[in-house]
């Protein structure tokens, strides 16, 4: 990823949290209804788009996040080049998808921000701040919510038991990782 | 602060919606043929009525669809909930 500036520059660290930026990564977000597009991009990814709600699906390059009926998150598992603007699979996307006018793909790679948080605290740390029920999402690895963090928009995504990505507009990430520490601080 | 299932994502707080007022108001065929006052009507005039009340709602923080929901406006109870072009449920 070309010229990119990391919004949060530090890994923090408390009992049973660690939170730090993940980046760059190769985001995604598709949209479509049709058969067709499902079948599409099931063939060009090689894997299969979550089709119920609050799921995802993971190869071993990708991740899908289901957002809404008609629309997912695709991001890399791996770190993307530093000197290298374009990515293989946004390509080949646009070829199978955009170009047949099945459905669109969209580069969000610098408009979401992903933090990555480990540890047994995690769950406690977002119900200070979130109204949703995250009792089910804890179990379930692979489970994806989109909600709200002291009124900022985040989506979340169940990477691993204690393990958890989240994603966050850029200009919302320096205010909810400020307030993630202050309140990780006081768990 | 009431609890809403969204047809789409399941259970939620009533904080990631947004409400739409007032659902099954049907666009005149002809609005040219309208007068003023036909026009307002469409546009402005809501029932705001204390009871059962058909309403439309916006997941604006989670899956982003509208939908309808039956909504009892004096104690928040929500009698049904159903998707966009689906019929209403009689009462």
């Amino acid at each position: 990823m070309l010229n990119y500036n990391q919004t949060i520059k530090d890994q923090k660290s408390y009992q049973g949290l660690q939170m730090s930026e993940k980046n760059p990564v190769m985001k995604l977000i598709i949209r479509g209804k049709k058969r067709e597009f499902l079948s599409a991009v099931g063939k060009s990814l090689n894997m299969v788009l979550p089709t119920k709600a609050n799921t995802s699906t993971q190869s071993e390059k990708l991740t899908a996040l289901w957002l809404s009926p008609d629309e997912w998150m695709v991001f890399s598992n791996i770190v993307a080049k530093e000197n290298i603007n374009s990515y293989e699979t946004e390509t080949l996307l646009n070829k199978n998808i955009s170009k047949l006018n099945l459905g669109a793909v969209v580069d969000v790679t610098d408009q979401y921000v992903q933090i990555i948080l480990k540890g047994d605290k995690i769950y406690d740390l977002f119900e200070a701040g979130s109204p949703f029920n995250f009792n089910e999402f804890r179990n379930k690895i692979g489970s994806v919510t989109q909600t709200i963090i002291t009124k900022v928009d985040v989506i979340i995504h169940n990477q691993n038991q204690n393990e958890v990505n989240l994603f966050v507009r850029r200009s919302f990430s320096e205010y909810l990782f400020s307030w993630m520490n202050d309140s990780a601080s006081r768990l | 602060m009431f609890l809403i299932n969204c047809p789409f994502c399941g259970e939620r707080e009533q904080s990631e919606f947004k409400a739409g007022g007032e659902a099954h108001i049907e666009r005149p065929k002809q609005p040219t043929e309208l007068s003023d006052d036909e026009w307002a009507e469409f546009l402005f005039m809501r029932k705001n009525i204390k009871g059962v009340q058909f309403e439309r709602w916006n997941h604006a923080h989670g899956c982003r669809k509208w939908f309808n929901i039956v909504r009892d406006t004096s104690d928040d109870q929500i009698k049904a909930v159903y998707k966009m072009g689906e019929k209403p449920p009689v009462k």
